[in-house]
């Protein structure tokens, strides 16, 4: 193990090349669990270690990183990764423990429970989707996963923190089949818990909605073609508002320019109705932390406010670049990965209406009650997001349901035209990929209207024909 | 503890197989793999991000009475192997017996290939560091709308493989690759627009600075003033990177694991007609100039070239050891592992749409009217079961045979065997994307979404 005063010398070592060095230290245990064909397939454990050495100078940033945890390998590395500049002269660097405001206690440690307790929700989840209908319901796949990453994080600005980050996560997907027509219906659960999370969110209810879904869509229309009303459900997830808003207010894409949000601060960008928060403290869900991955405490954003746009999510580079306070924002994927700005949890806050009215008060249009990817440019702000579960709304009552629609809009025009804005609220969660760096992350929002949107269906005169091949 | 760098990757994984059979394992492979990485990231001139990384690891895989284990570490110390045959033995005790688990016997031999530029090492950190700066600097000099280097890089990986499995599997090969990136943003009249270029390959003194940059930039421009049209089915042409992100679509219903667990949509069809005429799918794992081909799979079977698609007809599906073992066919050497941290499964590995005779100028002259569709957004959201996809589309409109206004922000939707179905005209310019390669292409109608 590495004392203080390695990582103190480490530190010395590598901030010769530059203004600025951090050391990143990881150990990371992990269990998964696969089931296919009502077979445990997968059974997988691992223990990864690492350590991502960073030297910044000016705008120049260098990385490197090793898996042998051993000072002398960590000191050439700090040499190699410092090397590119002239020798500073560097006094010592005092390194003081930090605690983070945000508690996040677990309950059931995923490394203290049985591999045989974590392949029991597996096989619940799986049942209890056979069961909702054993015949048409022709695959299940479930997938567990736990992960305990201990990091230690030091920097030459004396922050040292040493963090555990423990999150679990099931998944379903279903599979049903109908003479030629085949779908997929897909639930997960995922949280900074440990198997308390599987009290709350059962794996066999996961496992019903997954398989109720995937019938639903067998007798799904192909979603129709063209510009309408869109009503998102509170219970669809918040997929849309990561990718409309979220990425275009990530620090580092506006400061280059890459966002239709860059230099906005202060600006209506929204209906005032709108108002968005990144919050890494909410208790237990899936984007939350402690502290960042450059070791900064977790912290509520204020994105949007009533359609004012009040600030970005920033890492340390960027929060200093224009001197900005730090937002607890900075996250890598692992030590392999230097920090970026990413979110932690995103949602539209809730407003007063009633989920049932802005239906209601919709008189055609298409309903959307689960979102699932989605994708953003965020240099022209075209987004589109996934309906997994889409109906048609007529005369103000959802009526069929719709399959295999993506919706595409641009975020500064969608956000303009939010008109309606319920009381409800759901998450949903996903590992959100940006610059090949994947991190966890939770969405949300309330049932929210927008009066146009592109439907990616297909043009009626096909008919639904091709659907029953 | 004896020291990591005391033993060469052929006595660990070897001691790891041992470790296995000897705490009582049936049969037991072991996957060593170690990584060396450099990325060069420039912008305006000058360095941004420099990143150096070697990385190593072991996965052990073992069946115990039928049934199957996995677990993996990056710590090489014989302490820690032994621990991680502990460990891939307990996860045994929960998986599901299968009689189809078997692992491969040693081959008569591997084929003999040269994967790596043994120069990549010697070449100097500045050399490297000019290359990248010189993507940008062509891309931001070829037209003065080209205003933001999202992204100018030059990336090397060398990697090194070594399994051993009880049956006396034990074999190990070398490579390396290196290619360069840019992402650029074209501006003009608040309007702001990006576009890539890449390319990779194991030679360095095959890599064309210029050319990536030029690429980026000739995208990001044409695509200035795009606009959405109105909703229509029509004729679309797909470029060669289009197409690939389709493939990766195709690739999972190939699979022979999907077909065996109701996932595939070709399911019960080979032999049948699933394509059009001149379609032709391949899997080449022994591909010369492939970068995705090796000796042997994540299993020690060794690479070879597939037809999954001859003519429109399916000829059959992509198969490791237990695939393979349950439909009684040998393996196609298709067993992938991302890392040491994963199992083997089925995967691709040089996976190409062979191409046509047709110029890919002719295809577009040849169209009334109808898309060129040069980007997707929201791929990964395709059904890969059902065949639906409806992703973002972004391109030039056709009108008369000729390019017109760029457009953006609309929607194609439809299934992928319909869409493979209607392939009317087949372009002569494969290219690959790492481990994907396609023609330019044209279907005969598909619904755009747009006002």
């Amino acid at each position: 193990m590495l004392s203080k005063a390695d990582l103190e010398e480490i530190l010395q070592v590598a901030r010769r090349g530059g203004d600025f060095a951090e050391i990143f230290i990881e150990d990371k245990r992990s269990t998964k669990i696969g089931c296919e064909d009502r077979k445990i397939e997968r059974v997988i454990t691992g223990h990864e270690q690492g350590a991502g050495i960073r030297v910044i100078r000016g705008e120049n940033t260098a990385y490197g990183y090793t898996n042998v945890l051993k000072k002398e390998e960590l000191l050439k590395l700090a040499e190699r990764v410092g090397k590119a500049a002239r020798e500073n002269p560097v006094e010592t660097i005092p390194l003081v423990r930090r605690e983070s405001p945000v508690k996040l206690p677990v309950k059931r440690r995923p490394e203290e429970e049985g591999i045989e307790e974590k392949a029991e929700l597996v096989r619940a989840a799986e049942e209890a989707a056979r069961s909702v209908d054993d015949k048409l319901v022709r695959q299940v796949t479930v997938g567990y996963g736990d992960v305990t990453q201990r990091v230690t994080i030091a920097n030459t600005d004396g922050v040292y923190v040493e963090d555990e980050r423990i999150r679990s996560r099931l998944s379903v997907n279903a599979v049903a089949a109908e003479g030629q027509v085949i779908q997929t219906g897909y639930e997960s659960a995922g949280g900074t818990q440990g198997l308390e999370l599987f009290d709350e969110e059962k794996p066999v209810d996961l496992g019903r909605r997954a398989a109720r879904r995937a019938l639903l869509m067998l007798n799904a229309r192909r979603a129709p073609a063209g510009r309408m009303p869109v009503v998102l459900a509170g219970e669809a997830g918040g997929t849309m508002i990561h990718e409309a808003c979220g990425h275009g207010l990530e620090a580092d894409l506006a400061q280059k320019g890459l966002s239709v949000y860059a230099n906005r601060q202060g600006e209506q960008v929204a209906s005032e109705l709108v108002t968005v928060v990144d919050d890494g403290t909410l208790q237990g869900k899936f984007g939350t932390l402690r502290f960042d991955d450059e070791g900064n405490p977790a912290q509520r954003t204020v994105l949007i406010e009533g359609g004012i746009l009040r600030g970005y999510m920033y890492d340390r580079i960027t929060a200093s670049r224009e001197g900005a306070g730090l937002t607890g924002n900075g996250r890598r994927e692992s030590f392999q990965h230097r920090p970026i700005p990413r979110m932690t949890n995103t949602y539209l806050a809730p407003g007063d209406a009633s989920p049932d009215e802005i239906i209601r008060e919709t008189r055609a249009g298409l309903l959307v009650r689960r979102m699932g990817g989605g994708q953003v440019n965020t240099t022209n702000g075209d987004f589109v997001f996934e309906v997994t579960e889409g109906y048609l709304i007529q005369d103000g009552e959802a009526t069929v349901p719709v399959r295999g629609a993506t919706l595409t809009g641009n975020g500064p025009e969608v956000l303009k035209q939010i008109d309606m804005i319920g009381r409800d609220f759901g998450f949903s969660i996903g590992i959100c990929g940006k610059d090949g760096q994947g991190v966890p992350v939770s969405d949300a929002q309330p049932t929210i209207r927008i009066p146009e949107l592109i439907v990616g269906g297909i043009l009626e005169e096909e008919g639904d024909c091709d659907d029953r091949g | 503890m004896i020291e990591v760098e005391k033993l060469n990757d052929r006595d660990l994984v070897a001691a790891a197989v041992e470790d296995a059979k000897r705490y009582g394992a049936d049969l037991a492979d072991a996957f060593f793999s170690k990584n060396h990485e450099l990325v060069i990231e420039v912008r305006n001139g000058e360095v941004e991000n420099l990143k150096v990384a070697r990385e190593s690891g072991i996965g052990i895989r073992l069946i115990k009475e039928g049934r199957l284990g996995f677990a993996y570490t990056s710590d090489l110390g014989l302490d820690s192997i032994r621990e991680t045959v502990r460990a891939a033995l307990a996860n045994a005790r929960i998986g599901s017996p299968d009689l189809n688990n078997v692992f491969p016997a040693p081959p008569e031999a591997y084929p003999e290939m040269e994967l790596e530029d043994r120069r990549l090492q010697e070449i100097p950190l500045e050399e490297k560091i000019r290359l990248a700066q010189e993507i940008e600097k062509s891309g931001r000099g070829y037209d003065g709308r080209v205003r933001i280097t999202e992204q100018a890089s030059y990336q090397e990986a060398q990697y090194h493989v070594t399994i051993a499995n009880s049956l006396g599997i034990l074999a190990s090969y070398r490579g390396s690759l290196c290619g360069g990136y840019a992402s650029l943003v074209a501006g003009d009249d608040g309007d702001q627009q990006t576009g890539f270029g890449l390319y990779f390959t194991r030679k360095f003194d095959e890599l064309d600075p210029e050319a990536i940059g030029r690429e980026a930039a000739f995208k990001a421009v044409r695509m200035l003033g795009a606009r959405r049209l109105e909703t229509r089915r029509t004729a679309v042409v797909f470029d060669p990177y289009v197409v690939t992100n389709f493939l990766g679509l195709i690739a999972s219903a190939l699979s022979a694991d999907a077909v065996q667990k109701g996932r595939s949509l070709f399911a019960g069809r080979v032999g049948q007609r699933v394509a059009a005429e001149g379609v032709t799918v391949i899997d080449d794992g022994t591909l010369p100039k492939g970068l995705m081909s090796s000796p042997f799979d994540g299993e020690g079977v060794p690479s070879q070239r597939t037809f999954l698609i001859k003519k429109g007809t399916l000829q059959g599906f992509l198969h490791n050891s237990y695939t393979g073992a349950r439909e009684g066919v040998s393996s196609t050497g298709n067993a992938a592992r991302s890392s040491y941290k994963s199992p083997p499964e089925v995967g691709t590995t040089n996976f190409y749409l062979a191409p046509g005779e047709k110029d890919p100028r002719d295809i577009i002259k040849n169209t009334e009217s109808g898309l060129y569709l040069t980007e997707v957004m929201g791929m990964h959201t395709a059904n890969p079961v059902s065949g639906d996809f409806s992703v973002g589309a972004a391109g030039i409109w056709i009108e008369r045979g000729e390019l017109t206004i760029p457009v953006r922000g609309m929607v194609i939707a439809g299934n992928i065997l319909e869409l493979l179905e209607n392939i009317d005209l087949i372009g002569n310019d494969l290219r690959f994307f790492i481990g994907t390669g396609a023609p330019t292409i044209r279907v005969s109608g598909l619904t755009v979404s747009g006002q």
